[in-house]
């Protein structure tokens, strides 16, 4: 059995807009997941119904054998976070010591262990000098490090990530990023949800949702190979294919993979001349 | 008329143990008419800098002369009205701004506001609706009940309604995809060139600063420290290590191009672009 299982999901936020329909998938325990779409696609949706913030309209959801549901979720909760998009909203103590005890005091660890858990995540985040700042006074890629900290600090078995670093700089995007590839090497089964190729490249898994319905589970090599497929979702493809297409549009076939290549490919055409 | 900095400093907690001078002495002047692209790492000051282009923040100390306006420390500003009608500023994630029950009400209360009247206000707000592609059926619908694209174009439709003459642009295509991103660009550039309105951007993207912005300003630690063509400063290797400038992929596939011997001109820096010119070359 897999760690996570969709079967058959659906969900309509109102007769006339289903967000997902029908998607099934299994994931393992340990696996780096990207889902990606283009807006309106359902991959927010469908990560709230993992996370149990939606309610499954048909269809199920079962982790670690526990249907989504909601005599289940309090349970299922103690298992997986969310980090979401826009680092100001999930800010909720008022220093970054407080941020990462929310979570401890509510699962009700012991006082005098609190610190010492503070510490220790702070420190795998990188924030060990920032314990008393107020999110004010941090960046977005810091306030979403201290997210994952206080979500690392409750040991859960999955995290989900609904396009954390779409609202960061170049540099908070790698430093959130490398903290999932982490993540993923610590055995924590990551979902998550990204504009980002060069992310979904780095994945073991992708997910692409079109129109609410699953378009294709595959790894992300073999997900990149259709590029004319991906656009026609209206998906991003990586640059060296976006050349290729543009050529291809003035008629030169490029066979190249790689910059260099095209560049050198292009050169002997010319001399040929 | 002018967007003329005259050392001008933020200094925000001013007074305080946490006083943070995020705006160091900054002298500039923006080319009006044209594109410019506002860059630098988070806590640059970018966002500080483009919240005085509408008095959103005054200057602690220096002053700034935009348009016919003049925003100095100390003196006290009595054409906020005009200003923010003349400067549209479209903030990060402008869709949280909606707040009426329908989106037509949404898109006409910034023309209202700035005293067109009810029937000019309801005709501004529907050419820029149209002008964002949403739909006519959509008008009556509450702006909570259509896709977060849609709610993004709904916003920035609220600004264009006003009729501003300068466009100021945070983070526009962040979290859209990317069709949606470049059609919304391809509005922005195209209300340039037609329009003249003068465009102020800024993003981390440098891709698309690369395609689409005639000048840039990079900002570092508050301080300005380039200002001039985009493609002047992308071809200084020495800025773009010493400042960490994420080089844009057509950056390196034009070196690569060039290192062979092809030539490719200044307007060669989107790819259907330089394409077209090597093509040309193959002939």
């Amino acid at each position: 059995m897999s760690l996570i299982e969709v079967k058959n999901v659906y969900y309509a936020y109102n007769e006339n807009s289903v967000a997902i329909d029908d998607v099934s998938f299994s994931l393992e325990e340990g696996t780096y997941t990207t889902v990606i779409g283009h807006n309106g696609s359902g991959k927010s949706t469908l990560a709230k119904m993992i996370a149990g913030l939606l309610e499954i309209q048909k269809g199920s959801i079962t982790i670690n054998g526990l249907a989504v549901n909601a005599e289940n979720i309090a349970r299922i909760r103690r298992d997986l976070g969310i980090v979401f998009q826009n680092p100001d909203n999930q800010f909720i103590g008022s220093t970054v010591r407080d941020d990462i005890a929310f979570g401890l005091e509510n699962k009700l660890v012991a006082v005098e262990n609190t610190e010492r858990i503070i510490e220790e995540y702070a420190a795998k985040v990188g924030l060990s000098d920032h314990l008393d700042y107020e999110p004010q006074n941090l960046s977005g890629g810091q306030k979403q490090r201290v997210a994952i900290a206080g979500i690392m600090a409750m040991k859960p078995k999955i995290i989900i990530f609904d396009e954390a670093t779409s609202m960061l700089d170049p540099k908070g995007k790698k430093e959130i990023k490398q903290l999932m590839y982490q993540l993923a090497e610590e055995e924590i089964t990551v979902i998550s949800i990204t504009h980002d190729i060069e992310e979904v490249m780095q994945s073991d898994n992708c997910i692409v949702l079109n129109k609410g319905k699953l378009f294709m589970q595959d790894k992300p090599e073999k997900v990149f190979a259709d590029a004319e497929k991906l656009r026609k979702i209206n998906l991003d493809i990586p640059f060296v294919m976006q050349v290729k297409e543009v050529f291809r549009n003035k008629k030169i076939k490029l066979k190249a993979n790689d910059l260099k290549g095209m560049a050198e490919e292009l050169w002997r055409l010319n001399s040929k001349r | 008329m002018a967007i003329k900095f005259k050392a001008l400093s933020y200094i925000y907690n001013k007074d305080m143990p946490y006083a943070h001078k995020a705006l160091d002495h900054i002298d500039l002047e923006i080319t009006e008419g044209v594109i410019t692209a506002i860059i630098g790492e988070t806590g640059s000051g970018k966002s500080t800098l483009v919240e005085h282009l509408n008095a959103l923040l005054l200057p602690s100390e220096g002053s700034l002369e935009i348009l016919d306006y003049e925003l100095a420390a100390d003196k006290k500003v009595r054409f906020l009205k005009p200003l923010r009608k003349d400067v549209g500023l479209v903030f990060q994630f402008s869709e949280y701004q909606l707040f009426e029950e329908t989106i037509l009400k949404d898109v006409t209360f910034g023309p209202l506001n700035f005293g067109y009247s009810p029937e000019e206000a309801t005709q501004r707000a529907k050419d820029a609706l149209a002008l964002l592609n949403i739909p006519e059926e959509l008008y009556e619908k509450s702006p909570l009940e259509i896709s977060g694209g849609q709610k993004r174009r709904v916003a920035i439709a609220g600004i264009i309604a006003c009729d501003p003459k300068i466009i100021v642009l945070d983070e526009p295509t962040a979290g859209l995809d990317p069709k949606g991103a470049k059609q919304l660009i391809e509005l922005f550039i195209d209300m340039n060139r037609t329009l003249h309105k003068t465009v102020i951007l800024v993003t981390h993207d440098n891709e698309m600063v690369y395609n689409y912005a005639d000048e840039t300003v990079l900002l570092h630690q508050g301080k300005v420290v380039y200002h001039g063509p985009t493609l002047k400063l992308f071809n200084d290797k020495k800025m773009t290590e010493e400042y960490r400038l994420l080089e844009p992929q057509i950056v390196t596939f034009r070196n690569l191009l060039i290192e062979k011997g092809f030539k490719l001109t200044d307007e060669a820096r989107t790819l259907d672009k330089l394409a077209e010119e090597i093509r040309k070359q193959l002939k």
